[in-house]
């Protein structure tokens, strides 16, 4: 673990989070970036941001890595003030934009080198590793690459001088399965190395199999932050059980969490929240021949916290 | 820096060739055709009106070094390597902000001041290769014609250059600092530098505009080809460059990094 410590005034050490923002504003002129954006992610963690597009995650983010500069408010990084200390800042972190480029002519490799020698950095095994595990062509010309593979190579330079903070913006678009899985284990291992990451994605499963938190923005304001099982227990799965009878649908009713519940001949369809154990012992009673259980979408994700929050 | 000057040196690795080899084969093929039209066209001149020839700095052209910046240095060359300096100095911030490059780098340990100063320099050395480029293949055609073109005087006249098209880099430089699009950078400086141009070839057809001139670069380019470097004007001129990219730097920090 790389813990940051800072000394509180009665003299004790207290660990600093990773991210910590204050009432974050960013505004374009009239139009709303984010607004009021408080968040703190702890060292160690990992952190998705979940939100539809325009929701203002790569402002977000952008802000945070000191691409833009704040309307108000404030943000630090392992203490450090996002503006003023951005460089010390970047020295401890790596970071893959939402759409990796670095000009049509130079190479993976050309462009690992001008990062390796700004970073002080002269041995890249570690990147040679990572192009060996995510099968990146680091000889070609990053244009004639496709975006995916545009991607692979700035996973690399995100990842290549093992730092302490990882910010990734939508960083399985463009990856194949394969790929994504690839990712998903490059970010368990990061984390039990101790890295601290921050994730923005439309993925809600990608989000779901790695993160440890869930923050959830809409129009520019984050409007929940979740524990991963507590998001997943709240959000409506669709399931779809063909019995081999018909049977009295009052018992699944009955069932807490269960709504929407329909019947067509020996198929019945409903919805299910929260706690799932209750369900699956009702239908056992039954003689089942086909059950299916969808996950629910990030849309659906969406909508259980815009249903409850406010506009 | 050095690692980022270099970087971008290597982005624009081509443009010595693109750019320095069809001016250089340009002036060798003027100097090289220069003995063998030099009689008639010192008839030819002396019949010009004095207005044009004064508007373009065509003296007698009784010598290969008038002619040179007849032909080239008094408009060509200053043109084309201001408008390459435009080019480079925002490939290197604009255009780099709209690749994505300028993301990446700065996720690395750079200042942005650092990222504007390195690509002013790799401008200000590509530029100097590319006229160096062209000063060479000059010097080339002369030799092989026999036009007897004094090493020290296009030395003179290829340098003169240089300051001129770094303040324009500058000014490149400045723009980034109000808008991120490559486009729009290059339009506007390259609009500046004709203007600038237009701006010295009205004062010096009309004399009774002569104080416009001073609004222009061009009225402190001067002849150098023929009477040497004027050390003053070119001091001053790059001197200038540099507090313009200064100011631009300054515009670059302050500004959102979104295209």
């Amino acid at each position: 673990m790389f813990l940051t410590p800072r000394a509180s005034r009665s003299g004790s050490i207290a660990h600093v989070p990773a991210i910590e923002t204050e009432r974050l504003t960013k505004f374009y002129g009239s139009h709303r970036g984010i607004e009021e954006l408080t968040l703190s992610v702890q060292e160690g963690e990992v952190f998705g941001f979940l939100g539809p597009n325009g929701a203002g995650k790569t402002t977000t983010i952008r802000t945070l890595l000191d691409l833009l500069h704040p309307s108000s408010g404030s943000a630090r990084i392992f203490g450090l003030d996002s503006r003023r200390d951005s460089v010390a800042i970047r020295a401890r972190l790596g970071n893959l934009p939402g759409d990796f480029g670095f000009g049509k002519h130079a190479t993976g490799r050309e462009a690992l080198a001008v990062l390796a020698r700004l970073r002080g950095i002269e041995r890249t095994d570690r990147a040679q590793e990572l192009a060996r595990r995510l099968r990146a062509d680091l000889t070609r010309p990053l244009g004639q690459l496709s975006r995916g593979n545009r991607q692979k190579v700035g996973l690399i330079l995100a990842l290549f001088h093992r730092p302490e903070l990882l910010v990734f913006d939508e960083p399985t678009s463009g990856l194949d399965p394969l790929m994504q899985e690839e990712f998903l284990a490059l970010v368990r291992e990061e984390r039990e190395r101790g890295c601290t990451i921050f994730l923005s994605s439309h993925e809600l499963d990608e989000v779901q199999r790695v993160c440890d938190r869930v923050g959830i923005i809409r129009d520019g304001r984050l409007i929940a932050v979740e524990r991963v099982e507590d998001l997943v227990g709240r959000t409506q799965r669709h399931v779809s059980v063909e019995f081999a009878a018909p049977v009295e649908l009052d018992e699944l009713r009955a069932c807490p969490g269960v709504s929407s519940v329909q019947a067509e001949g020996v198929t019945v369809k409903f919805r299910v929240a929260g706690d799932i154990d209750p369900v699956v012992k009702a239908i056992s009673r039954h003689t089942v021949v086909d059950l299916e259980f969808a996950r629910p979408t990030l849309e659906e994700v969406f909508l259980t916290y815009y249903e409850e929050e406010p506009r | 820096m050095i690692a980022l000057v270099i970087a971008q040196l290597n982005e624009r690795r081509r443009s010595p060739l693109s750019w320095g080899l069809p001016l250089g084969l340009w002036s060798a093929f003027v100097v090289g055709i220069y003995p063998s039209i030099e009689s008639a066209l010192s008839k030819a001149v002396r019949n010009y009106p004095h207005a044009l020839k004064e508007a373009f700095g065509i003296g007698e052209l009784s010598t290969v070094r008038e002619y040179l910046h007849a032909e080239m240095l008094s408009l060509i060359v200053p043109l084309a390597v201001g408008y390459l300096a435009v080019r480079a100095v925002s490939s290197a911030l604009s255009g780099a902000a709209e690749s994505g490059r300028l993301d990446v780098l700065l996720s690395a340990p750079v200042s942005r001041r650092a990222i504007v100063a390195a690509g002013f320099i790799a401008t200000a050395i590509e530029l100097l290769i590319v006229l160096l480029l062209a000063l060479l293949l000059a010097m080339l055609g002369s030799a092989l014609a026999g036009a007897g073109l004094p090493f020290s005087s296009a030395l003179a006249g290829f340098l003169n250059v240089w300051p001129l098209a770094l303040l324009f880099a500058a000014l490149g430089i400045v723009a980034t600092g109000v808008t991120l699009r490559t486009s729009i950078v290059t339009g506007a400086v390259a609009g500046v530098l004709v203007g600038m141009y237009v701006l010295d070839l009205v004062g010096r057809l009309d004399t009774s505009l002569d104080g416009i001139r001073y609004a222009s670069v061009f009225r402190y380019y001067g002849k150098a080809v023929e009477e040497g470097i004027d050390p003053l004007s070119f001091i001053g001129v790059t001197a200038t460059a540099v507090a313009l990219a200064a100011v631009g730097a300054v515009l670059f920090e302050r500004r959102d990094l979104s295209v």
